[in-house]
């Protein structure tokens, strides 16, 4: 058989994986593979222009389509921009590969011209690394990376390939004849006793509530389809995680918002005062949780997951499935269809009531203005105006991410690509434009802020580049909201760092890199701008002027537990912040 | 629920590849657990794999949460938590040199004798004793050897295996 080089395999090895988009940055070890990229027509390279928004982009396109991202850096500073976007797409359970290049093996170790560890560095924050020291498994690695990226639960592997590998020849023999050199052999199918166990709490509860996260979604649309079905033949109230959202449809009479430090009065005080807690594919994270000693006393605890690491980590569960959620939900739905059980109405009819009265509290409320924009209203204005076109939504990080996931309505999976985990200022315009790229036809908006917008501003040059109609809605309140939110909760007023100060003005950023601008600061004017911002076809940054003292309410306040929410601004912590909650993040 | 901190033997088998060693101990710094002893080797040249055998201590609850991070690790094939084993062997190696210049040794040497430690090295100025057993049988040797002058001493980890079938499968 005839060899070829490692940059050829690469490429081989990519095009067998039906890789057609890459996120990168060219650099002086990976030039082999960029001279191979050049030479074939099939993967597309989008030029990102910091490597951080590579991972993001490769992300966002991942999240939006249930694929691999594929991302190609240099060496040392390539690499090492990537770290963030890895760890951020470890802690979101993103499927990643990340090719890096590595300056030649007998150059390692020697402090060469742009020589990382990247396989060191980037071991805690990637489901797996490589450093490829024999173009004879080079084809192995990159196929092995794929299976792994993918299978189990998700998350980012790295192949790092030193220039030299790239330029030595081997036999690629093709997909099919490529043996994946790894053990791992992640268990999909769930136990059928358990199962069983579960069906008899099921008809049990009087009080039950469906926590869905994310998993869901990374499971694939048999699996909300199938969540869909449980929780509708059951009755039961359904409340989701920032990363769960669009898994079971919002707008749904059944859904009860989104729980956790900002989630609904509603959720919240379900979760609190529940009977049987099913948790579907989340992983009791301490936004979620509040105090863990006093999260959900009364419950009894289900939890079905892919990772048997996420069982009893931070609360413990009377009942686990460990396996794919599809499969779990798929076999919990023919049981109950094989035992014909009907669940009465009547059983959670008292429950129902109860949820129905702290919905009645209607704790999203703000108080409008017709002075000043309020950000809940703009983002209200936003959902109404664009539900139509069913769009993708991303964000940064803050107060604005917060109110986003509180007031959008995500009725279908992967439409919410949101940094849930790591909290990533700067995911949302490289996110939103991995997503443009997969979904060239939809509306796609990145909602902002105007400090995370400028960690990856620089990337409105590709953006220019490629012709990437995104659309960015900045809430421009000229703090860090969040951090000032906590400033005035935890630390007497003393806003220590967090005001902006020397904004760009975003009208002129945008059209400097000819895309256009829209600014307002009128609550008349506000649904004209979002108008104009999807009828105009190309970029748009939308600098949306907001009350810059409004808070994201509602909040369980750090070491706080779920039933001690803050409503609004006028509530109070009831007595001091306990220091074990001050030092909490 | 039990809050004990108690002592576990995690018997790990692993692919012998470059930074496994790496990930498993950065898994237990990363994490904040607690590595007690620690040794590994190839045990299998043809299949290129390594046992790892870790001491570490903790409740229920993060033992649990430390074997399940350990089996997430993709180069890890299985792993067995010794202690929680019908019954198992736990030795360790210890190598100490005495300083035994112008001493009379006859005493120490009958000593050693009859706890079956090897002296490996045995000059005018030095003795190198060499012995195996369990951590506390270790512990005594040393503190029987205290008297003498100890210029330096090495203790391996603890390497532990099941007996009868309860075997750590590859």
């Amino acid at each position: 058989m005839k060899k070829i080089t490692g940059a050829e395999i690469v490429i081989q090895t990519l095009i067998e994986e039906k890789v057609d988009v890459i996120f990168g940055y060219p650099g002086g070890a990976v030039l082999p593979i960029y001279d191979e990229l050049f030479k074939q027509k099939k993967i597309r390279h989008i030029l990102v222009r910091h490597e951080q928004a590579a991972v993001h982009a490769a992300e966002g396109y991942a999240r939006s389509t249930g694929r691999i991202g594929v991302v190609l850096v240099t060496s040392g500073p390539g690499a090492t921009n990537t770290v963030t976007g890895l760890a951020d797409a470890m802690m979101d359970s993103v499927p990643l590969v990340c090719i890096s290049g590595q300056v030649p093996t007998h150059m390692i170790g020697n402090d060469a011209f742009q020589e990382a560890d990247i396989v060191g560095i980037t071991r805690p924050c990637t489901k797996h690394n490589y450093l490829v020291k024999d173009v004879n498994i080079l084809p192995n690695v990159i196929h092995s990376a794929f299976f792994i990226a993918k299978n189990g639960r998700p998350g980012p592997v790295l192949v790092d390939i030193p220039k030299d590998i790239q330029t030595f020849k081997a036999v690629y023999k093709g997909k099919k004849n490529t043996k994946v050199i790894s053990y791992y052999k992640p268990n999909l199918k769930p136990n059928i006793n358990q199962i069983d166990q579960f069906i008899k709490l099921l008809e049990n509860s009087e009080k039950p509530i469906f926590y869905v996260g994310g998993g869901v979604i990374n499971s694939g649309e048999v699996a909300s389809k199938n969540l869909f079905k449980l929780i509708k033949s059951t009755g039961f109230p359904c409340t989701q995680t920032l990363m769960g959202l669009g898994a079971y449809p919002t707008s749904d009479n059944q859904c009860v918002g989104m729980l956790g430090m900002h989630g609904t009065y509603e959720a919240n005080m379900s979760m609190y005062n529940c009977d049987l807690m099913i948790c579907v594919g989340a992983r009791f994270d301490d936004r979620i949780t509040g105090k863990v000693s006093g999260f959900s006393p009364k419950s009894k605890k289900v939890h079905f997951d892919i990772d048997a690491s996420s069982f009893n980590k931070s609360v413990n569960v009377d009942l686990t499935v460990q396996g794919d959620l599809a499969r779990i939900l798929q076999a919990i739905n023919k049981k109950i269809e094989e035992k014909k059980i009907s669940f009465k109405k009547a059983k959670i009819k008292d429950w129902w009531i109860q949820i129905n009265k702290w919905r009645s509290k209607d704790c999203l409320k703000f108080k409008n203005s017709d002075k000043i924009i309020k950000p809940q209203h703009a983002l209200k204005r936003l959902d109404f105006l664009t539900k139509k076109y069913n769009p993708f939504i991303t964000t940064e990080v803050g107060q604005h991410q917060m109110w986003a996931a509180q007031f959008l309505t995500f009725n279908k999976p992967k439409h919410w690509m949101t940094s849930g985990g790591l909290g990533t200022m700067g995911y949302g315009l490289p996110a939103a434009m991995g997503v443009q790229i997969a979904h060239p036809n939809s509306l796609v908006i990145d909602v902002a802020g105007e400090a995370s917008i400028l960690m990856n501003i620089q990337e409105m040059s590709t953006i220019k580049q490629f012709r990437l109609p995104v659309k960015i809605f900045i809430l421009n309140n000229q703090y860090m909201g969040m951090v000032r939110q906590w400033q005035e909760l935890l630390h007497g007023n003393r806003l220590s760092e967090s005001y902006m100060d020397s904004l760009p003005d975003f009208v002129k950023l945008a059209e400097s890199f000819g895309a256009t601008g829209l600014r307002t600061e009128k609550p008349s004017e506000i649904d004209d701008l979002i108008k104009e911002m999807i009828k105009v076809k190309g970029p748009v940054i939308c600098d949306v002027i907001v009350d810059p003292s409004e808070n994201c309410f509602p909040m369980i306040p750090s070491g706080s537990t779920h039933n001690q929410m803050l409503l609004g601004p006028n509530d109070k912590v009831e007595g001091e912040i306990s220091e074990d909650g001050m030092v909490l993040v | 629920m039990n809050k004990k901190n108690l002592k576990h033997i995690l018997s790990i088998m692993v692919d012998n590849e470059p930074g496994v060693l790496a990930r498993v101990v950065g898994l237990f710094s990363g994490r904040g657990y607690n590595i007690e002893s620690l040794s590994v080797s190839e045990v299998d040249s043809h299949k290129f794999l390594s046992r790892i055998t870790v001491v570490t201590s903790g409740t229920k609850i993060i033992v649990d949460q430390i074997k399940a991070q350990l089996a997430k690790l993709i180069p890890v094939h299985n792993l067995v938590d010794i202690t929680e084993l019908k019954s198992f062997i736990g030795k360790e190696l210890i190598l100490i040199k005495l300083d035994v210049k112008n001493k009379k040794t006859f005493d120490l040497k009958k000593k050693l004798e009859r706890l079956s430690a090897k002296i490996l090295e045995e000059n005018d100025l030095e003795i190198i004793v060499q012995f195996t057993g369990s951590p506390n049988e270790v512990k005594k040797i040393e503190n029987i050897l205290q008297p003498y002058k100890i210029i330096e001493q090495t203790r391996s980890g603890l390497v532990s295996m099941a007996t009868g079938t309860d075997y750590i499968k590859k």
